[in-house]
C-alpha cells in the first residue's frame, strides 16, 4: 500500500466491527425509536405520528418498576463484587497449579442454559422441596418459611447468574499484577492491608470497572430471574417490556420503555466512567 | 509519610480520566463523521421509514379470506405447535402413541412441539411474521376460541378446505360446529375444550373450596395463584361480581381490577402464572389457584393425588382450543390430514383418556365411561381408577355446563383498555 494511504489502515480494520454495530445496534435502535413514536393498531397498522407523549406516560406508569430494577442491579453488582473479588484474588494469587481448574469451575455453569439454571434454583429452593421440606420436617424452619417469590430470591438468582462476569475480568486484572510490587510495598513497611489497599486494589481497578459493567447492565434489564423466582412485588422493567411487547402487542409503549432503559443505562455508565475513569478499561 | 502521599497521588491519578484525544483531533474526526452523516438520509426520514404495516399487508396476507388451493399430495412433513400436557404420552418411553399411529398411516413426519405456553405470548411471537406475510414456522397451531376470532379478524389464518375434513363433518359434536368465534368453521376445528375454574389442595387449604372469593381469603395469603392470561383472571373476577363477562363494559372491568388490586398489593397472590401454575400446585407451593379442568385430572393421576378441581359458585369459563393453519403455512394439506385424523373416534378416545378434557368428537365421552366399566370387569383396577379421574373432567355434567360462560369478543380498543387495567394488577 502506498505510503500516503497508510492512514486508511486503522479505518479498514474498523469496517467489520463497524458494519456489525450498524446492522445489529444502530439499525435496531432506529427502528425502536421509530416504533416508539408510532400510533395505531394491529388491524390498521402503525404510522409515525411523532407521539413523544408516550415517553412521559410510560415513565409515570412504570416508575416503580424502573426504580426497583435499578436498585436490584446495584445490589447485585455490589454483592457479586463482594463475593467475586476474594474468589478472583484467591485464584490469581493462591491458585497455583489449580488455577485453570478453578477458572473452569467458574465458567462451568455456562455449559447449561441460563433458564435451566434459574429453574433449577426454583426446584432446589421450593417451599417443600428436599432442602426446605427436610428442614421444615425437622422443625428447624417455620412452616411458612420460603425463599422463592421474594426479592431475596430474585437478587440471589441474578447474583448467581452474573457472578462469572464479575470474577473473570477481576481475575484477568489481578493476574497481571506483579507480586513483586506487593513485596516491595511490604519491604517499605506497609502492612498487608496497606499493601492491598495501596497497590493491589488500585491496580485491579480495571477489573472492578469491567466486572461491574458486565454485571450491572444485564441485571437491570433482566426479566428471567424475577419471572421465575419472583412474584408480583419483584416485577422488573424487563418483564414489563416483555409483557407489553408479547402479551399486549403494545409495540410503541414497549419500544419507548426499552429505549429509555437503554438511555438510562448509558447515562449511568457514563457517570460511572467519569467517576472511576474509563481509561481503566484500556490500561 | 512522603511515600504515602506519593502513592495516594498515584491512586488519585488512576481514578482520573485521562484525555486521550486532543480538541483539535476531536474536531477533525467529528468533521469527517458529519460529512458521512450528511450524505445519508436525515434522521426523521429514516425513522418514518420504519412503520409497521397493517394486518395482511404482506404478500401472503393478500390471499387471506379465500381458500388457497391445497397441493394434490401431502409434503410428508408437518410442524405442529401445541400446549404442554395436551396430547397422550407413553409414560414409559415418552413417545406420543396416537401421533405415531398417524405418522405410520399417512407417511407424514410430524414435528410436535410444546411451543405454546400462553395465547397472547405465542401470538406475540408469531404476529410480526404473519403481519409481514412471511411463511410461519408452524403448519398447525392450537389457539383458544377468542384468539382464533382475533386472528381471523386480522386475516392471519388460512381458510380450511372441508372436503379434506370428512371426519369433522361426520363426527364433530354440534356444540363445536359453527361456533361464535368462527362461523361455519371456515378457519378452525376444535382440539379439546375445558373449563377455567379453581384447582386446590385440600390438605393445604384445610377446607373445601367453593367460591372465587376463597382465592382472596387472607387465610391463604401468599399461597394463591392467579393466571397471567388477562381474559381468564378478569372473567372469573367479573363473574364473582355478578357480571356476565361476555357483556362486560370497560367500567365493569375496572371494578374487577379494583377487586383484585387490594389483595394483590397485600401479597395475597404468590404470582401470576402461565402453564407454570401446574408445577406450583403439584409441588405444594400453591394451596389454591385458578386452574384448567383437565390439568387437575392429569395432576391427580400423575403428580399429586390430593388436588381437586371446582367450578366456583359464581361460575367458570368455558373455552375451546382450536386447530388452525396460519397463513402461508408450508404444508397445509398435511395439516388438514392431521385435523381429520383427530376426528376419528379411535384417535380421539386415547387422546381424551390421557388429557382429561372434553372432546369435540361425538361418542368419546361415552367411550371413556364404557372403557372404565370394561376395565373394572376385567379386573384392571388401576386403569379403571385412572379413567374415573379422567371422566370427572372429560365428561361434564349438565349442571357443570349450566354454570360456565363465554369470553367477551373484545374489540382492539377494549382489549387495550382491559390490558391496561389488568397490568396494574399483575405488576407491582
Amino acid at each position: 500500500m502506498p505510503r500516503r494511504w497508510r492512514w486508511l489502515i486503522p479505518y479498514l480494520f474498523l469496517i467489520p466491527g463497524g458494519l456489525w454495530l450498524l446492522a445489529f445496534f444502530v439499525v435496531p435502535m432506529l427502528v425502536m425509536a421509530s416504533v416508539s413514536l408510532q400510533e395505531g393498531s394491529l388491524g390498521t397498522g402503525y404510522a409515525l405520528t411523532w407521539n413523544f407523549g408516550v415517553y412521559p406516560e410510560m415513565i409515570q406508569q412504570w416508575a416503580p418498576q424502573f426504580a426497583r430494577s435499578l436498585w436490584y442491579a446495584l445490589v447485585v453488582t455490589v454483592v457479586t463484587l463482594a463475593i467475586g473479588y476474594p474468589m478472583a484474588y484467591t485464584i490469581a494469587f493462591r491458585g497455583g497449579r489449580f488455577k485453570s481448574i478453578l477458572l473452569l469451575l467458574v465458567i462451568l455453569p455456562f455449559f447449561t442454559a441460563y433458564i435451566i439454571r434459574t429453574l433449577s434454583w426454583k426446584l432446589i429452593l421450593a417451599d417443600n422441596g428436599f432442602l426446605f421440606g427436610t428442614l421444615k420436617d425437622g422443625g428447624i424452619l417455620d412452616e411458612g418459611f420460603r425463599i422463592i417469590a421474594t426479592p431475596l430470591a430474585v437478587i440471589s438468582g441474578l447474583t448467581y447468574n452474573f457472578l462469572p462476569f464479575m470474577v473473570l475480568p477481576l481475575y484477568v486484572a489481578l493476574e497481571k499484577i506483579d507480586p513483586k510490587l506487593v513485596e516491595a510495598a511490604t519491604d517499605l513497611y506497609a502492612s498487608r492491608v496497606q499493601a492491598f489497599l495501596r497497590v493491589t486494589l488500585p491496580l485491579s481497578m480495571p477489573g472492578v470497572f469491567a466486572g461491574s459493567l458486565l454485571t450491572f447492565i444485564p441485571s437491570i434489564g433482566d426479566f428471567i430471574n424475577s419471572e421465575i423466582l419472583g412474584s408480583r412485588a419483584t416485577t422488573m422493567i424487563g418483564q414489563i417490556i416483555q409483557r407489553l411487547f408479547l402479551n399486549n402487542n403494545a409495540y410503541p409503549e414497549a419500544s419507548a420503555l426499552g429505549f429509555m432503559l437503554m438511555a438510562a443505562v448509558l447515562g449511568l455508565v457514563f457517570v460511572y466512567a467519569r467517576v472511576v475513569g474509563a481509561d481503566q478499561l484500556t490500561r | 509519610m512522603a511515600e504515602e502521599t506519593k502513592m495516594e497521588r498515584a491512586i488519585a491519578r488512576a481514578f482520573r480520566p485521562r484525555r486521550r484525544m486532543s480538541r483539535r483531533m476531536f474536531l477533525r474526526q467529528s468533521g469527517r463523521g458529519a460529512v458521512i452523516a450528511g450524505s445519508a438520509l436525515t434522521l426523521p426520514a429514516i425513522l418514518a421509514a420504519c412503520g409497521i404495516g397493517p394486518a395482511g399487508s404482506g404478500s401472503a396476507g393478500a390471499s387471506a379470506g379465500s381458500a388457497a388451493a391445497l397441493p394434490s399430495a401431502p409434503a410428508g412433513t408437518l410442524d405442529f405447535a401445541n400446549w404442554p400436557a395436551y396430547i397422550d404420552i407413553d409414560e414409559e418411553t415418552g413417545d406420543y402413541p396416537t401421533l405415531a399411529a398417524f405418522e405410520e398411516a399417512e407417511g407424514i413426519d410430524v414435528t410436535y412441539t410444546e411451543a405454546i405456553n400462553d395465547n397472547e405470548e405465542f401470538f406475540g411471537l408469531v404476529q410480526p411474521d404473519l403481519a409481514a406475510g412471511n411463511p410461519p414456522q408452524y403448519d398447525l397451531i392450537v389457539m383458544t376460541d377468542w384468539m382464533i376470532e382475533k386472528m381471523i379478524r386480522l386475516g392471519y389464518l388460512s381458510e380450511l378446505d372441508h372436503s379434506r375434513l370428512p371426519n369433522f363433518d361426520a363426527n364433530a359434536l354440534d356444540l363445536y360446529k359453527d361456533p361464535w368465534w368462527d362461523s361455519g368453521n371456515a378457519h378452525s376445528v376444535a382440539w379439546q375444550s375445558g373449563i377455567t375454574g379453581i384447582g386446590y389442595n385440600p390438605t393445604l387449604t384445610g377446607r373445601e373450596i367453593t367460591t372465587f372469593d376463597d382465592l382472596l381469603d387472607p387465610e391463604f395469603a401468599g399461597s394463591v395463584g392467579m393466571f397471567s392470561e388477562m381474559r381468564d383472571t378478569m372473567s372469573l373476577t367479573l363473574l364473582s361480581l355478578g357480571i356476565d363477562p361476555e357483556e362486560a363494559t370497560v367500567e365493569q372491568a375496572a371494578q374487577a381490577r379494583d377487586k383484585l388490586l387490594t389483595p394483590a398489593q397485600a401479597g395475597q397472590f404468590r404470582n401470576f402464572y402461565g402453564n407454570e401454575y401446574y408445577d406450583e400446585l403439584a409441588n405444594g407451593n400453591l394451596a389454591l389457584t385458578i386452574a384448567w379442568s383437565g390439568d387437575v385430572s392429569q395432576m391427580k393421576l400423575y403428580d399429586n393425588a390430593d388436588v381437586e378441581f371446582v367450578i366456583p359458585e359464581s361460575g367458570g369459563m368455558l373455552w375451546v382450543d382450536n386447530m388452525a393453519v396460519p397463513n402461508g403455512a408450508p404444508h397445509p394439506l398435511d395439516a388438514h390430514l392431521m385435523m381429520n385424523f383427530w376426528y376419528d373416534l379411535e384417535s380421539a378416545v386415547p387422546l381424551t383418556e390421557y388429557v382429561g378434557y372434553f372432546s369435540p368428537v361425538s361418542g368419546v365421552a361415552d367411550r371413556v365411561l364404557e372403557d372404565k366399566e370394561a376395565a373394572e370387569a376385567e379386573g384392571d383396577t388401576e386403569w379403571a381408577a385412572a379413567l374415573e379421574v379422567i371422566a370427572e373432567t372429560a365428561t361434564p355434567s349438565e349442571e357443570a355446563l349450566a354454570n360456565v360462560h363465554n369470553y367477551r369478543r373484545l374489540t382492539e380498543e377494549e382489549e387495550a383498555e382491559w390490558n391496561d387495567l389488568f397490568n396494574e394488577v399483575v405488576a407491582g
